[in-house]
């Protein structure tokens, strides 16, 4: 029972880092229609500058500020190349946004080389009604769960949030009442950065990061983002908590090995199940 | 009378077909303005032209004061509310110009369902959201694309009502761009006809009526065409 | 005939150009002509059924792991090369059946993911040598003459390129063909033309697994030793990079593309490993060519560099290429 707990409390916080990355590529694809397949490199930018922030003496909160900060940064960047143009596809920018996740490996190892970094986070093992678990899994889940709140708010009771989501519900109607679609999607992307670089410095201490850990971050985010069609922020939030459960239980009950596959199967059969019930996809990304 | 609106020799074409070809059109202040014309005739391009959503190839457009668009098919913000619709349509005039209270005077008739959902209301709510949310820009004129089409003919006399009140009452301007050239000439002071992006006739709405052409063409057993 | 001029240039330049290479560069040419072979698979598959797939090196692996598990049990290497493209192509179709109702970044999400699970099924399975590796694969050899120079597996990745583009070029110029070209461009007006979109999509998604998978038997033969780790998913997103730059939807494309980026990616390697360069140079070179030409090309130059080049020398194609990527 109490291993039981462990595990939900531990996948609810790896979960909390997927579900962040989800957001991430919803508020992207919501306003510009682009999945961004950058979406891990925000993260990995941004473990890594804490990392060596940390390094450098600077106290913990800001060290992980700067990160976030370079995520954002590093979103504003890659939606500026990736839908500057006037006239690019989706399905164009996607492929750009490939690219500028390669382009980040290059970066990365230039700068940080290409080791495995990780950082201390919350010291210590927290005890949860018998359950003893790494306490920083518990700052994960405090430090995420504001974070929805607050975009909740942002999106819903704001002019900017109703302005980004203005252009997701009605692109044409958005540019008739006189919003700049295309700033609305760098600030997207600039969000996108922000919740990437988030999940990066949040998880690092309990998952050591290496430049090509964005595979894994961008491949259980858009699983998780996928379950909402990659335009519901609450359901990738949920998907991702269940992603996170879900692995955690299939590593602690079915002994480590097949851990990655269950996010993997859950997507593929998520998407082929929602592909069956609408006819083909509708060509999202032409 | 000064001119809201005017456009001078002004072409646009796309990939090679030319959709408006030297149009020379003019709305003054307080006054309504009709522009009829077939499907394809080239009254969409005219609206995305005069609200700056296009570029035209050649040719002059000249707007004095503010102009809001009623785009055709109403294009809400379906997955939000009412009253989230009204706001952006204020989004030029800045934090300031976001209040919505007036338009609920304007329009009674949304204040009940401001809370509801944009994309679940009917085409006659819905052509009301619209309106309100040009309104919400603090026009000079208002350009509306196809105000009646699809809706029962109950709420097109309300919606009617709305703009004579606010013409008469606010001094608003408005050109409507209509297939129901019937509804269109009875409402408004002058009227153009469009065919294939040219200004074919143009006159008094009462005179253009009368005109055997115009009574041919767009009066004749007018048949309600939705596409 | 011109339209057999390029096919006899292309065999001359793969019969006489390896024995004129120094050995060091041997090793080269038999990469690039094994990365062509699979680019010219996902150039049909993106040019021709207007699919991405993040997942092709998938394909790679199952042929290499396929020749080299029968040659280590024994099995004749000849036997254990044909199957290669066969089983590849087989389990293309399986997944291929559930996988291609899927479009754009559904589907290469999806292909990303087969490839990611292939990857750790391999490297939990003990009999294919898990993640150490599949080790001591003989050479290739057909009826006791054993291939062991680099000379001969040049000789024998230029054969399997020469196989895949003659393939290639006879499904492009074929009725079905001009189908799949129909469906890639507009899937609707092929579908009221009466084509059969999801039978050519599938047919071409394992005829591009087949290439792949014959160039990967050749591969395990070559080096002898095949890991989890030599078939990254970045391999996939270099062929696609390969057959973006070349120009979707040519036969000249994806050789062109795999050679400008194969031999860009070696002479900045070399550069890389220059004294005095730091360890992390050649990485971080072939990282950002292939980014930096991945992205310039798919946004200046969205028809590949075949294309506008055969424009200009204002040769008639043999077939119009799509105008989509």
């Amino acid at each position: 029972m109490s291993d039981l707990i462990g595990y939900l409390v531990t996948g609810l916080g790896i979960g909390a880092g997927f579900a962040l990355v989800a957001s991430g590529l919803v508020a992207i694809y919501r306003v510009t229609r682009v999945v961004n397949f950058a979406q891990g490199a925000f993260a990995v930018l941004a473990a890594m500058l804490a990392a060596s922030l940390l390094g450098a003496g600077v106290p913990h909160g800001l060290a992980e500020l700067g990160g976030v900060t370079l995520g954002a940064l590093t979103g504003l960047i890659v939606g500026a190349v990736a839908i500057g143009r006037p006239g690019t596809s989706p399905g164009t920018s996607l492929i750009v946004t490939l690219g500028l996740g390669v382009l980040a490996y290059a970066v990365e190892i230039l700068i940080w080389g290409d080791q495995p970094r990780s950082y201390p986070g919350v010291p210590g093992v927290a005890d949860l009604a018998g359950a003893r678990l790494q306490a920083h899994y518990l700052l994960i889940i405090a430090v995420t769960a504001p974070v929805f709140a607050l975009m909740a708010w942002f999106f819903t009771r704001t002019d900017l949030g109703r302005a980004l989501s203005a252009c997701a519900s009605n692109r044409y109607a958005a540019q008739v009442v006189g919003i700049d679609v295309r700033r609305m999607g760098l600030l997207a992307f600039t969000i996108g950065g922000a919740l990437g670089g988030l999940a990066g410095v949040l998880t690092t201490p309990v998952q050591q990061v290496t430049f090509d850990s964005d595979v894994a971050l961008i491949v259980n985010g858009f699983a998780a983002a996928v379950l909402g069609g990659l335009t519901r922020p609450v359901i990738a939030l949920a998907g991702g908590l269940l992603l996170g459960v879900a692995q955690t239980l299939a590593a602690g009950y079915g002994g480590g090995a097949y851990q990655v596959e269950v996010a993997l199967v859950l997507m593929l059969t998520v998407m082929i199940v929602q592909a069956a019930r609408t006819g083909p996809v509708a060509e999202t990304a032409r | 009378m000064t001119a809201v609106v005017e456009t001078r020799a002004l072409t646009v074409r796309y990939s090679g077909a030319t959709a408006l070809d030297g149009v020379d059109l003019t709305v003054h202040d307080h006054e309504m303005v009709a522009l009829i014309g077939a499907n394809g005739a080239g009254k969409s391009t005219l609206v995305k032209a005069l609200s700056g959503l296009l570029r035209p190839d050649s040719g002059t457009i000249t707007v004095s004061g503010r102009l809001a668009q009623v785009p055709e098919g109403r294009e809400m913000f379906g997955d939000l509310t009412v009253d989230d619709n009204l706001r952006l349509g204020g989004w030029r005039n800045g934090r300031g110009g976001r209040d919505t209270t007036g338009v609920y005077e304007l329009l009674p008739e949304l204040a009940g369902i401001r809370t509801r959902r944009a994309g679940a209301l009917s085409g006659g709510q819905q052509q009301m959201v619209a309106i309100g949310r040009a309104l919400m820009a603090r026009p000079d004129i208002l350009v509306i694309d196809e105000l009646s089409l699809g809706l029962a003919p109950l709420i097109v006399t309300t919606l009617v009502g709305h703009l004579r009140a606010l013409n008469t009452d606010r001094g608003l301007a408005v050109l409507l761009i209509e297939q129901n050239a019937r509804l269109a000439l009875d409402l408004c002071d002058r009227a153009y006809v469009l065919e294939a992006g040219r200004i074919a006739l143009h006159g008094r709405a009462a005179a253009l009526a009368r005109d055997p052409r115009v009574a041919a063409a767009y009066l004749g057993g007018h048949i309600e065409v939705t596409s | 005939m011109r339209r057999r001029l390029p096919a006899v240039l292309l065999l001359a330049v793969l019969t006489l150009l390896p024995p004129l290479l120094p050995e060091r560069h041997l090793a080269t040419f038999v990469l690039l002509a094994l990365a062509a072979t699979v680019t010219v698979g996902v150039s049909l598959l993106m040019g021709y059924a207007g699919q991405v797939s993040l997942g092709q090196a998938s394909f790679y692996a199952i042929g290499a792991y396929a020749a080299g598990l029968l040659a280590v049990h024994g099995v004749p290497p000849l036997l254990g090369l044909l199957a290669a493209p066969v089983i590849a192509a087989v389990a293309a179709t399986l997944l291929g059946a559930p996988l291609l109702r899927l479009r754009g970044h559904h589907l290469a999400f999806a292909t990303l993911a087969v490839q990611l699970i292939l990857l750790s099924l391999l490297a939990q399975a003990d009999w294919a040598g898990g993640a150490i590796g599949l080790q001591g694969i003989p050479r290739f050899s057909i009826g006791g003459f054993e291939l062991r120079e680099d000379l001969g597996y040049a000789y024998a990745a230029g054969f399997v390129l020469m196989i895949a583009v003659l393939i290639a070029r006879n499904v492009i110029e074929s009725r079905a063909g001009r189908g799949m070209r129909a469906a890639a461009t507009s899937e609707t007006a092929a579908a009221a033309s009466g084509v059969a979109i999801g039978g050519y999509r599938l047919a071409v998604f394992a005829l591009s697994a087949a290439f792949a998978g014959l160039a990967g038997g050749v591969y395990a033969f070559y080096l002898g030793y095949l890991a989890p780790g030599s078939f990254p998913v970045l391999l996939s997103i270099e062929f696609v990079v390969m057959a973006v730059v070349g120009g979707l939807g040519t036969i000249a494309g994806p050789l062109v593309g795999a050679s400008v980026i194969v031999l860009l990616v070696q002479a900045l390697n070399t550069l890389g490993t220059q004294p005095g360069m730091p360890g992390y140079a050649p990485a971080v070179l072939s990282y950002a060519v292939y980014a930096i030409v991945l992205i310039v090309c798919v946004l200046y130059l969205p028809k590949g560099l075949v294309p506008p080049i055969r424009d200009r020398l204002s040769v008639r194609p043999a077939t119009p290429a799509p105008d989509h990527v």
